[in-house]
């Protein structure tokens, strides 16, 4: 209390000081008139009197000061007379000051913009109530075991969601495909989330016969209905079926991901119980109640997993869910992007550090040409204290332009950066510059101006004043420790260059490597294109197989067109179709896990179209797609060999689980990568089938309604995507197309997560290297300057260009060198942090160090280029007489 | 640097002068001003101690930002203006304390001193 009393007093005076001030010297004026008079009193004559008292009061004016001092903050008087020096300074040396705020507003910028990356994803809390008391359940669990939860949970409330649930909206223009995502009736109370218009689904409108409701996305209702506000309670046509709109969510709800433009209750029915235990497996998330905690809510559910295992109605393997757990929800969300973004950050700060040195470099610099100015305030009674704290507000200033411009950057960077992230980067819509990014930007400025400013206001403290005011002052003081540390810090930005060079190299090394993979067809000259009738369409199924027929038909009819097929799941578009199967020769313990087999429903001609090799036995014949035909089936090579090594897989047998009759296996086809260029499936699929499309009774298949249609084209460029609808839309009106795209698109597109990741860490590398050439640049043009009349004395002597130029790369080299050796060593222990981004190369990958080796050295010299040439026209006459 | 100068001038133990203030104070009952304060420290102390007239008033506002001393301006004898201090009431807790502070450390030096 006191203190704070004290200290208002304290702020009450400096705004009257000059008030308290006039007092003050009143009061002493007061003080020296009473002396005066008593000295005269004592004999003295009035001049003397006055003479005498004042000796003995001192200076009043300095006095004044002292006693003013007692009452305001004398470093904010401090303070803003360094910043307007400062500025002052700085407005002077207009090229110095653009060139070292550029640099930081480059470092701050990008940094501030990657942060805002990281704190959008990684650190903001979800846009939710109370988002600590979220979490999720590591695996995923079918509809039954759902239902079964709130009776055997008492820690938590759940909700469960299935991504990935499509639909034609059809009634309003042309028919048009939608993602949305099935959930159950209390998800949305679970999360917390509340509508911007109507309700929320409530209690019971996941169960069959009052799930026919929907709400949208924020996005959706613009862009599809036109903002209308009186939507609610509408009806809409989703895939044939009528819903009610009984919901808007507000912009900012984004959940499983931003791609969800709208929400349907699931369809819980014990009486499908196929679908109910067997259909799709859910992730579930939890809502912890009040107390508990997640330990405590991780162990409930422990226990609680092998009674949600006995209720399936046939066996299920014991391994189910032996590593589901409870984990904050934010952790699942965004667990996948961790590394990736930790380690970009990592790497833009390395790109800070550099211009940090590069300013400091280029404050070095300065400082010995500023050397005398400092002499001079020493002299006038500046401690080494005041001359730091004003060679770091200088500093600091820089820092803060740096940081304003560099927020600037970094908001056009943000453009940029959501631009080539993939579309499902977790919460990629709340990444914003927000007061944590803001706060963030402020520290590193801060710290910038410190860092960079250092070491260069150390130095000039230290001057040495009666050397630099009697020598020349420009070329005097300790020149060589100064020219050390400027050594020093171009060693530094060398070495945390060529770290980053080493892990862009890396990964883009891992990128041609991923692109050099072949994913087992051929990617040139093919269209693809999903076509998604009704399933009111497709109930009957004649009518659909005589819809793809005609559409295959036409479609090959169309000029330009090759050929033409159709596929269920188009290899690497993140589709997957797949049964547990039984397989010949592997009969199974109940309590094991089944095999899991990757199914590619195929039209004729689809082999060929996108040239799968045919490795053993025969392609599907057209007896093979008559209704009543045998079930035959194709297995890939990996899968062949996997279950029958070393024996002819021709006649063997498959099935699945649950079916009577078998599948029998007729040829072998070239592998395929399903799943990504890295992976060709994901892990919990065991091989892969080709089985025909049409063919369902036999074989207990549920014939899919969506189909892939791939066309090899002679013409690439065409846009196809018209045509394609005119054909469709000719055939089935309410049947969108969708997703016309070449297959090469679609290959790319699988790489785009890599490739954004290569794409920014080439920008921060080539950023990096940029500085390090300037700083290299800025030390050996300086030396050169520096040693202008040593270089004259030199070729006065009879030294020929060459030696000269020779002196002057191998000082940039020797540096180069330096930074180098200590960025192999440091790489070597870092590179290991993105061994998860990396693909097909080494954390340590030789050749990659050799070439980035190679190539700082080469920029090394090139830095050392114009210098070189400066120091070749030194004109030893001049030089000489120069001092 | 400034501040160092008018401590090296003071005569008197570090803080010792703004003891002598509050007990000054403390004895007369009037508010006294600056000139009266250094003065009767000097006839009191039969001239022994000097009051460094400079160091004064800078221990003035130091004792009357901590709120030991309240001040007020008041004609004086000359007829100029002068500002007349007085002791507060945390200014006379503070004076026993420092008081109490002081006889110890001065007793402490005189068994030092004083032969055995």
């Amino acid at each position: 209390m006191k203190r704070i009393a004290e200290l208002f007093r304290r702020i009450f005076h400096l705004r009257q000081r000059s008030e308290f001030g006039a007092g003050l010297a009143e009061e002493m004026q007061h003080h020296l008139a009473l002396k005066t008079y008593e000295n005269i009193r004592e004999g003295m004559s009035e001049k003397e009197a006055r003479y005498a008292a004042q000796r003995e009061f001192g200076n009043v004016t300095l006095l004044n000061e002292d006693s003013r001092s007692e009452w305001n903050f004398r470093w904010v008087e401090h303070f803003l007379q360094d910043v307007r020096y400062g500025v002052r300074m700085l407005r002077k040396s207009p090229g110095f000051t653009a060139v070292a705020v550029l640099t930081l507003a480059l470092g701050i910028g990008a940094n501030t913009a990657i942060f805002s990356l990281v704190n959008g994803v990684l650190l903001r809390p979800l846009p939710f109530a109370q988002p600590g008391r979220l979490v999720a359940i590591t695996d995923v669990f079918p509809q039954g075991a759902f239902v079964a939860m709130p009776s055997r949970l008492k820690s938590m409330d759940v909700g469960a969601y299935l991504d990935g649930a499509e639909f034609n909206l059809t009634g309003r223009g042309e028919a048009s495909r939608l993602y949305g995502t099935s959930v159950s009736a209390d998800f949305f109370s679970v999360l917390g989330a509340r509508p911007a218009m109507g309700r929320v689904f409530v209690a019971g409108e996941d169960h069959p016969g009052q799930d026919n409701v929907v709400i949208l996305s924020h996005e959706l209702w613009q862009k599809e209905f036109g903002s209308d506000p009186n939507l609610i309670g509408q009806s809409v046509s989703l895939d044939g079926t009528d819903r009610q709109i009984v919901g808007v969510m507000p912009p900012d709800f984004q959940f499983p991901s931003q791609k969800t433009q709208l929400w349907v209750p699931l369809h819980l029915d014990p009486r499908n119980v196929g679908s109910y235990w067997g259909g799709g497996f859910m992730p579930i998330i939890g809502r912890l109640r009040d107390g508990v905690t997640l330990v405590q809510a991780h162990s409930e559910l422990r226990a609680a997993l092998p009674q949600f295992r006995v209720l399936f109605p046939w066996k299920m393997p014991d391994a189910l869910w032996s590593g589901a757990s409870v984990t904050s929800l934010q952790e699942k969300i965004t667990g996948d992007v961790q590394t990736k973004l930790y380690v970009l950050l990592g790497a833009i700060c390395l790109v800070l550090l550099i211009a940090c040195a590069n300013v400091a470099n280029l404050l070095l610099s300065r400082g010995v040409t500023r050397q005398r100015e400092m002499a001079v305030r020493a002299a006038l009674g500046a401690d080494r204290r005041r001359i730091l704290q004003q060679l770091l507000t200088e500093s600091g200033l820089l820092a803060t332009c740096g940081a304003a411009l560099g927020i600037l950057f970094a908001i056009n960077g943000l453009k940029w950066l959501k631009v080539i992230l993939p579309a499902d980067t977790p919460r990629l819509g709340s990444i914003t510059i927000d007061w944590r990014v803001l706060a963030f930007t402020a520290s590193v400025a801060l710290s910038t101006g410190i860092i960079s400013g250092l070491a260069p206001a150390l130095y000039a403290a230290k001057t040495n004043l009666t050397e630099s005011l009697t020598k020349g002052g420009q070329r005097s003081g300790s020149m060589g420790s100064s020219h050390r540390m400027r050594s020093a810090l171009a060693v530094a930005e060398i070495t945390f260059a060529f770290i980053l060079v080493i892990g862009a190299g890396l990964l883009v090394k891992s990128l041609w490597e991923l692109f050099r993979v072949n994913p087992g067809f051929q990617t040139e000259s093919i269209i693809t294109a999903r076509v998604t009738p009704n399933s009111s369409f497709c109930a009957v199924p004649a009518r659909c197989q005589n819809f793809y027929d005609e559409l295959t038909d036409r479609v090959r009819a169309t000029p330009g067109v090759n050929d033409a097929a159709l596929v269920n799941v188009l290899p690497l578009d993140g589709r997957i179709d797949a049964f547990a199967a039984d397989v010949e020769d592997h009969p199974r313990n109940p309590s094991d896990p089944a095999p899991v087999l990757f199914e590619t429903l195929i039209t004729p001609n689809y082999l060929h179209v996108m040239s799968i090799p045919l490795l053993r036995g025969r392609a599907l014949a057209p007896a093979d797609y008559a209704p009543d035909a045998v079930s035959v089936a194709l297995v890939t090579a990996s899968t062949a060999e996997k279950y029958w090594p070393k024996q002819n897989p021709i006649g063997k047998h498959v099935r699945r689980t649950f079916v009577k009759d078998w599948t029998t296996i007729v040829g072998v086809v070239g592998d395929v990568h399903e799943e990504n260029l890295a992976e060709r499936f994901p892990d919990f699929i065991d091989g892969a089938i080709y089985a025909p499309y049409g063919v369902h009774q036999a074989s207990g298949r549920p014939r899919p309604k969506d189909l892939t249609l791939v066309l090899r084209v002679s013409n690439n460029h065409m846009n196809y995507a018209q045509t394609l609808q005119q054909i469709v839309a000719g055939l089935n009106p309410e049947a969108p197309v969708s997703e016309v795209e070449t297959l090469r698109g679609v290959v790319t597109k699988s790489a785009s997560e890599p490739r954004s990741t290569v794409l920014l860490f080439a920008v921060f590398a080539a950023l990096a290297l940029t500085l390090a050439a300037i700083g290299i640049y800025g030390v050996i043009s300086y030396s050169v300057t520096q040693r202008r009349p040593e270089i004259g004395m030199r070729m006065a002597l009879g030294a020929q260009w060459q030696d000269i130029v020779r002196m002057v790369v191998g000082h940039g080299a020797r540096l180069a060198l330096i930074g180098i050796a200590i960025g192999i060593a440091v790489a070597f222990a870092l590179t290991r942090l993105m061994k998860s981004l990396l693909f097909g190369v080494s954390a340590t990958d030789p050749i990659t160090f050799i070439a980035v080796s190679v190539l700082l050295i080469l920029v090394a010299v090139a830095a050392c280029y114009i210098p070189a040439r400066r120091a070749m026209r030194v004109d030893p006459m001049v030089a000489l007489r120069h001092d | 640097m400034v501040k160092n100068i008018a401590a090296h001038k003071s005569d008197l133990l570090p803080g010792t002068l703004e003891m002598l203030i509050l007990k000054t104070l403390d004895r007369n009952d009037e508010p006294m001003h600056g000139y009266g304060i250094a003065l009767y420290i000097k006839q009191i102390s039969r001239d022994v101690l000097r009051v460094e007239e400079g160091s004064l008033y800078p221990a003035l506002q130091r004792l009357a930002i901590k709120g030991l001393i309240s001040g007020a301006w008041r004609d004086s004898e000359t007829g100029r203006r002068a500002r007349y201090y007085k002791l507060t009431a945390a200014g006379r807790k503070q004076l026993i304390e420092e008081v109490a502070g002081f006889e110890k450390v001065l007793e402490a030096i005189l068994r030092v001193v004083q032969p055995a």
